[in-house]
């Protein structure tokens, strides 16, 4: 018989991995409290913003190619992904809190497969939602010269971010536990929005906030998307955006198994 | 607004209705409480027995019927009864913030004290409920009876004539509930009426005059607690056979004591007013029947008894299996 | 025993003292009135501030636009907290209470929105200092100080009426989001980012019917436009806030009116 134990098989792994992210995505859309701010936050956002500072097109020095909400929809995709990753990250904590973990710890589910079920869910939610916010953004008057394949690499951008907000606060739910905790950094999200490009030029930001700008790497995706929807490499470089977000999600999905170790040991 | 002329009742209602969407949870309640007197209600959860205190407390309005609490009605004489009453609810929770103090001196504002009043208000009330030494500890460190205590507190502030205490023991282990007794036997002795709700039928066995028996809405019946027993026929007799197999003869033998029914396991139960005395003609006559007794016990009627016979249903098993 | 004007006083501030409890007990409490507005001031001025450049903006200094929005907007959470504190009170019973006793009920919503306004003097000015520590100058003196602390105090007592209406109709403590939700929409649903006539789109449109608008002019007196009381930045600002008063608070103690129902 092979010394290999069932759960550490590549092929039960995967579908232990897909059952876990069904179910993720599953309690996410059947729960409005988890779906409702990371749908309409941002879009309310990307209504208000797009309209508000719309007379930014006049400054000199902003970028000509695609309209100003075809623009900005950068800063909602990446809030979007964002959001719903930290949906993913409570909703995690919510399952320590609540005891449905333990009851998948006493399965015999591998502890990498937990938490890459979550991860794989928020990939997906981020995918959704890029493709919502990205046809919203049609109806109001966006164009995307990057066509399908532009229009493409921009889903996948964002579902990284979506994923790697996941891992990392999916670290988070497990090294504290905390429903409360997770919520209290809720403003992290908008912290890191606003400490990147998202809605304006990086050449347009005040010096200080430029300066800042250069060490968050949401700075290069955010630019990435934007270059690949609009088919403009000067508004960003598509190859340092996908290396951000790649580095991103494995940093945090190792971060994420990291803390199930030292959870699951500790237990 | 004036207040009406109601006799010598403290609580009058007639007719009383109230809907929940669509669900009829109070359904015709009629009552009448006389001023000085502490009355039992009574019913499982969901009866209707929290409904009518929150309306007789003009927490809610009814949806037909009337109520006069205190000689003001409850919905056009609102302000005056809330003055008269003193009300310790059920879900009342304390604010975990404050302390026990705080919330007192609060509840002497409410009723239009002045500061220097109502610190004095309070201090007695602590006093009197014995959390002088928690006063000012916030509420969220006192235990289940501390808080029913200061409940209580709180409802005594504007010196009430009639005191709404709904379920005031629920929970209580039995020393608190034994000290909450004597203080409602207290005040019931300075004037105040008290109309007490409750799933405990010992409870009203204790300190209710009359009793009203509330269920799905509509009240089962009144009266004081012996009242109540003896609907039932009173005592019975409980007969264990040494030979089941000799039932049938045993129950021609017992028949002229009273009815005579199967106990569930075997034996036979008897009614017979004599209670206790009928012991020994019992027993004798079966003797000479040449029936052998393995036993012979007591029964006296409870009013859980009395409920499960108003109601087909024990007055607290709803809230076991919840 | 009290009566009239001093009753109603005694109970106002007995409800104020309870409500104020929550600044002394719960620490970090206030902390959120404060953080989200300071994260989008900094953040909404690092990203936007060239739009200060634009000819027609009425400032060199995009912070200065922002940040009595800033204070209006953590004037307006502290509101609608106390909003979600009754929703906390009547979910737990302890509304039911203060229902019992014979305060008339208007009182019963007086203590808890003076107590918010009292406490959204906090957010207010640490924002406040904050935006001033940035370099921000009070270009309309004490005057505009106090114009820019009379439109926090009205944002506060609208938002504490919207956020008790909501309570006494929804009865649940998870009203509270979508208190805050409304306070920010309808501060940011406004001139927050440009002046009116740069506005394009649907915002150009909507915010002259957005009351909002005019407490903000009210309020920008302290660090934009300066004092000069007119139509132009003061009164509509103030007739906003007393028309968002009178309305809320009426529909809020029908609210109350029909708890009973």
């Amino acid at each position: 018989m092979s010394a290999v134990a069932l759960e550490r098989r590549p092929a039960v792994q995967a579908r232990v991995i897909v059952a876990l992210a069904q179910r993720a995505l599953a309690v996410q859309l059947r729960r409005a409290q988890f779906l409702i701010p990371a749908l309409v936050l941002p879009l309310v956002l990307l209504a208000v913003i797009a309209s508000g500072t719309s007379a930014g097109r006049n400054l000199p020095g902003f970028p000509t190619s695609g309209s100003y909400i075809g623009f900005v929809i950068g800063g909602a995709l990446l809030q979007g992904a964002l959001l719903a990753g930290m949906t993913a990250g409570t909703a995690m904590a919510g399952d320590i809190e609540g005891g449905f973990f333990d009851r998948l710890l006493a399965a015999p589910v591998h502890r990498a497969s937990i938490v890459l079920g979550r991860v794989v869910a928020s990939l997906v939610v981020g995918a959704a939602q890029a493709c919502l916010f990205l046809a919203v953004g049609l109806i109001f008057g966006a164009d995307y010269a990057g066509g399908v394949l532009g229009v493409t690499a921009a889903v996948v951008l964002t579902a990284m971010v979506a994923g790697a907000a996941a891992g990392a606060t999916g670290a988070l739910a497990l090294r504290t536990g905390s429903v409360e905790l997770l919520r209290n950094f809720f403003p992290m999200v908008f912290v890191l929005l606003f400490t990147a490009p998202a809605f304006f030029p990086r050449q347009l930001l005040s010096p200080a906030m430029h300066a800042v700008t250069r060490f968050n790497p949401l700075t290069y995706v955010v630019e990435g998307i934007r270059a690949v929807l609009h088919d403009d490499r000067a508004l960003g470089s598509p190859a340092a955006g996908f290396a951000c977000a790649a580095g991103l999600l494995t940093g945090a999905t190792a971060l994420a198994v990291l803390a199930m170790r030292a959870r699951t040991r500790g237990a | 607004m004036a207040a009406i002329e109601t006799s010598d009742s403290s609580i009058l209602v007639e007719g009383l209705v109230r809907d929940y969407a669509g669900v009829r949870a109070v359904d015709g309640v009629d009552l009448e409480v006389a001023a000085g007197e502490i009355y039992g209600f009574l019913g499982p959860n969901g009866a209707g027995k929290s409904t009518t205190v929150r309306i007789l407390t003009t927490l809610l309005r009814p949806t037909a019927g009337r109520a006069v609490v205190a000689g003001h009605d409850v919905v056009s004489g609102a302000s005056g009864v809330r003055r008269a009453i003193g009300v310790a609810l059920q879900e009342a929770s304390l604010d975990p913030l404050m302390t026990g103090r705080e919330l007192l001196r609060l509840q002497g504002a409410l009723h239009g004290l002045r500061r220097r009043e109502a610190a004095a208000r309070g201090e007695e009330l602590l006093e009197r409920v014995d959390l002088v030494a928690a006063a000012d500890r916030r509420l969220a460190t006192y235990s289940g009876g501390m808080r029913r205590r200061l409940d209580l507190a709180l409802a005594l502030v504007n010196r009430p004539r009639v005191l709404f205490l709904d379920e005031p023991t629920t929970g209580l282990d039995p020393a608190s509930r034994a000290a909450l007794w004597r203080e409602v036997r207290a005040l019931n002795a300075d004037g105040t009426t008290v109309f007490l709700t409750t799933q405990y039928l010992e409870e009203v066995e204790q300190l209710a005059g009359r009793v009203g028996i509330i269920d799905q809405g509509r009240i089962a019946a009144e009266g004081t607690p012996s009242e109540l027993k003896e609907r039932l026929g009173g005592p019975a007799l409980h007969i264990d056979l040494v030979d089941l197999g000799r039932t049938e003869e045993a129950r021609a033998a017992l028949a002229r004591f009273g009815p005579c029914t199967d106990r569930p396991g075997g034996g036979l139960r008897v009614r017979t007013p004599e209670g206790a005395r009928a012991i020994a003609p019992v027993v004798r006559v079966l003797d000479e029947a040449g029936i052998a007794v393995d036993a012979v016990e007591v029964d006296l009627p409870s009013l859980d008894d009395v409920f499960l016979a108003l109601t087909g249903h024990r007055a607290v098993e709803e809230d076991a299996e919840a | 025993m009290t009566t009239g004007v001093a009753y109603s006083a005694e109970v106002t501030a007995a409800m104020w003292r309870r409500s104020l409890l929550e600044i002394r007990r719960v620490r970090g409490g206030m902390l959120p009135t404060i953080l989200a507005p300071l994260i989008f001031l900094l953040g909404n001025s690092g990203q936007f501030g060239r739009l200060g450049s634009l000819a027609g903006f009425p400032t060199d200094s995009y912070m200065a636009w922002l940040l009595p929005l800033a204070c209006l907007q953590g004037a307006g959470f502290a509101g609608g907290a106390a909003g979600a504190n009754l929703a906390r009170d009547i979910e737990q019973g302890l509304f039911d209470r203060l229902r019992t006793s014979p305060a008339p009920r208007p009182l019963l919503l007086a203590g808890p929105v003076v107590a918010s306004m009292t406490r959204s003097v906090i957010p207010a000015t640490a924002i406040l200092a904050v935006g001033l520590a940035f370099g921000t100058g009070l270009s309309g003196g004490v005057l505009g100080l106090l114009a820019l602390y009379v439109a926090a105090l009205g944002t506060c007592m609208a938002a504490a009426m919207w956020g008790c209406l909501l309570a006494l109709r929804y009865r649940t403590q998870q009203v509270g989001p979508l208190i805050q939700n409304g306070v920010f929409l309808a501060v940011f649903l406004s001139t927050a980012y440009t002046p009116q006539p740069l506005l394009q789109g649907w915002l150009g449109t909507f915010a002259p019917y957005n009351p909002f608008t005019y407490v903000l002019e009210l309020g920008r007196q302290a660090t934009v436009s300066g004092v000069e009381p007119s139509w132009a930045h003061t009164w509509p600002g103030l007739v906003a806030i007393a028309g968002m008063v009178a309305v809320l608070g009426a529909l809020a103690l029908r609210a109350l009116g029909r708890i009973g129902n």
